[in-house]
């Protein structure tokens, strides 16, 4: 099987073995082999909840160098409306659309037209879903991997409209190669975001397809950049108004509010946070949550504004947002007319259907995963039941699982090997006297 | 000439009726097995919808049943088997939208009258005997190779 590009990367040297992030994963990707954490490429969903419980900093988000992106004729940032709530007061929006050209970009396309154009989509398309319910947006790239990985049997519950963000991408590439009268490959999109999560999309979409963006960069990577250039420029930019760079209020409802307005008249339930949806998402795939038309998962608590790669606190960053919402007209005629032309003629559907991840591969016919099964349960019931972690597993359950399917041996339980005891002394008490 | 399918997988759960605390967790545990299988994902999510409206009508209205989940090399087949009230009338049982839940179950949001519709449209056979007084027994069979 090819391996999948993930968010989040392990440094062996540094890892020191704490299980602390083998406990966090809520796919139970990790194991902890001879002191060093490692981790089950297939079950891994970018959430990103190790490096946070990483006690001796040994986990780092993944970088991708965006230096052939750089080397395209024209390069365009995409940014998430996140960009906007990150700055310190007396910093226009204009300014910071500067900002990013000084570090290089051509242009900076905003979404607003595909956030419009995207809500009108979602309303017709849930008006017209039979079933089942409820509908899951796409936005969250690391909801659409939960469900891949942990509820499979709610594929068929994932809302197939494409992200904003990627509808922008085509949409920048489109425009930029039509007035330079250049191919739309020599066109570099580059979504400017909030979470690694979102970068990691673009190079590894959830539905196997080809993104149409070519790169993510942090709002923290930019973020510096961005503010000395503020912070020297132009008194002229500050003054160009809000309305005229985002026309409508639309461009920053998404992320403060999700689809709340949008779907007025629709059962709607917002839901961030990951536990939180995992708490949720267990009762749905019962079908418990059918009277529920549309529930907008994201895994960060708080939505987007408060990704991994953010800088400002998130109550700061959305009072910001309310305000720029509240200096913003409601609709504008701009955008209008902009979704009236292009509504009927693009399509907004994801590029390919997106499919559960398949997590082991060739396991053999239905005997023998059978076979496995069985044994895994006769195994679990010789294990002490501790979920202590010391065997390298999670949890008793997952290493009766690993030992019937040969990655590993019931010796890795301390109760049944002496030598492991000595191991597991060698390496977390050197040093320890 | 009758072809017997080969059982290959057997479980048994204890359901207690009116005991919410612990309700949901025998079709959980049947949705764990099903996805170390790796058994095909809308196949999972029928026999998980089947397994959690039943085992809920068990909680709902029984005072103790049984869950038993059989993979065959064609089928899963869950039968559940309750003592109980039973259901005096199974072609109104069945009917979108027919309850006798109390309120307090509907507080809780159960009862509204789609569980044995929803395990009728997921399933691919189901029987349904239940004698008055006694008991119900229901079984579910999901063919595994059948498309939804
Ligand atoms: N195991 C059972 N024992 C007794 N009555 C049952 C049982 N299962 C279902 N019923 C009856 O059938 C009705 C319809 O069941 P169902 O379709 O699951 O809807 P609900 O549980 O929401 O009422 C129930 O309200 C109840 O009267
Ligand atoms: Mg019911």
């Amino acid at each position: 099987m090819r391996e999948i590009t993930h968010a989040f990367k392990i440094d062996r040297d540094k890892c020191r073995g704490k299980l602390a992030c083998m406990g966090r994963c809520p796919t139970q990707a990790l194991r902890v082999k001879d002191g060093k954490a490692e981790v089950i490429s297939e079950l891994c969903i970018d959430c990103g909840n190790c490096l946070k419980a990483c006690p001796s900093g040994a986990i780092s988000a993944t970088t991708h160098s965006l230096k052939a992106v750089w080397k395209n004729k024209y390069k365009v940032a995409v940014p998430s409306p996140v960009l906007f709530s990150q700055f310190p007061d007396g910093i226009s929006s204009a300014q910071i659309i500067e900002g990013l050209k000084s570090i290089g970009f051509d242009a900076v396309y905003i979404l607003s037209v595909e956030n419009a154009l995207v809500n009108k989509a979602i309303r017709e398309f849930v008006a017209q879903w039979k079933g089942p319910f409820p509908l899951i947006p796409p936005y969250c790239p690391v909801i659409v991997r939960l469900i891949q990985v942990a509820y499979p049997g709610m594929i068929g519950q994932l809302l197939p409209i494409e992200v904003q963000r990627e509808l922008a991408g085509r949409e920048a590439k489109r425009k930029y190669a039509k007035m330079l009268g250049i191919s739309t490959d020599e066109v570099a999109a580059i979504h400017v975001t909030p979470c690694q999560a979102k970068s990691i999309s673009i190079v590894e979409p959830a539905e196997g397809a080809k993104s149409y963006l070519d790169g993510g960069i942090g709002i923290s990577d930019v973020y510096n950049a961005i503010l000395t250039y503020a912070q020297s420029s132009k008194e002229s930019e500050s003054k160009i108004p809000e309305k005229d760079i985002f026309f409508s209020a639309e461009m920053f409802q998404g992320v403060l509010r999700g689809q709340r307005r949008n779907l007025h008249g629709f059962h709607y339930i917002p839901l961030t946070g990951l536990r939180n949806v995992i708490h949720v998402f267990d009762d749905v795939e019962k079908g418990k949550m059918r009277l529920v038309d549309f529930l907008e998962c994201y895994a960060c608590w708080g939505g987007c504004t408060n990704g991994n790669l953010t800088v400002d606190n998130f109550y700061v960053a959305r009072s910001k947002l309310h305000r720029l919402v509240t200096e913003l007209p409601e609709k504008s005629p701009v955008i209008e007319a902009e979704v009236e032309k292009r509504y009927s003629s693009q399509d907004f559907f994801l590029k390919a259907p997106l499919k559960p991840r398949s997590i082991k591969g060739d396991m053999g016919n239905l005997k023998e995963r059978i076979k496995r099964i069985k044994e895994a349960e006769a195994i679990l019931t010789t294990l002490p039941g501790l979920n202590c972690g010391l065997c390298g597993a999670p949890s008793c359950k997952a290493l009766a699982n690993d030992i019937a399917s040969g990655e590993a041996k019931k010796t890795d339980c301390i109760f049944f090997s002496k030598d492991r005891l000595d191991r597991l002394r060698s390496i977390y008490l050197t040093n320890k006297k | 000439m009758t072809v017997y399918s080969e059982e290959l997988f057997k479980r048994v759960f204890t359901v207690y009726g009116h005991n919410f605390d612990t309700a949901g967790e025998t079709s959980t545990e049947i949705k764990s097995i099903l996805k170390g299988l790796e058994i095909d994902s809308d196949i999972i999510r029928r026999a998980l919808v089947v397994a959690f409206e039943a085992e809920m009508n068990v909680v709902m209205y029984a005072n103790i049943g049984t869950v038993s989940f059989v993979i065959t090399d064609e089928a899963i087949d869950i039968e559940v088997a309750d003592e109980g009230p039973g259901i005096p009338d199974i072609e109104q049982a069945m009917q979108e939208g027919f309850s006798t839940a109390s309120d307090e179950m509907r507080e809780k949001g159960f009862g509204f009258g789609m569980g044995l519709p929803n395990i009728k449209k997921n399933s691919d056979v189901l029987k349904i005997e239940s004698d008055v007084g006694k008991g119900t027994k229901l079984l579910a069979r999901i063919r595994l190779d059948s498309n939804a």
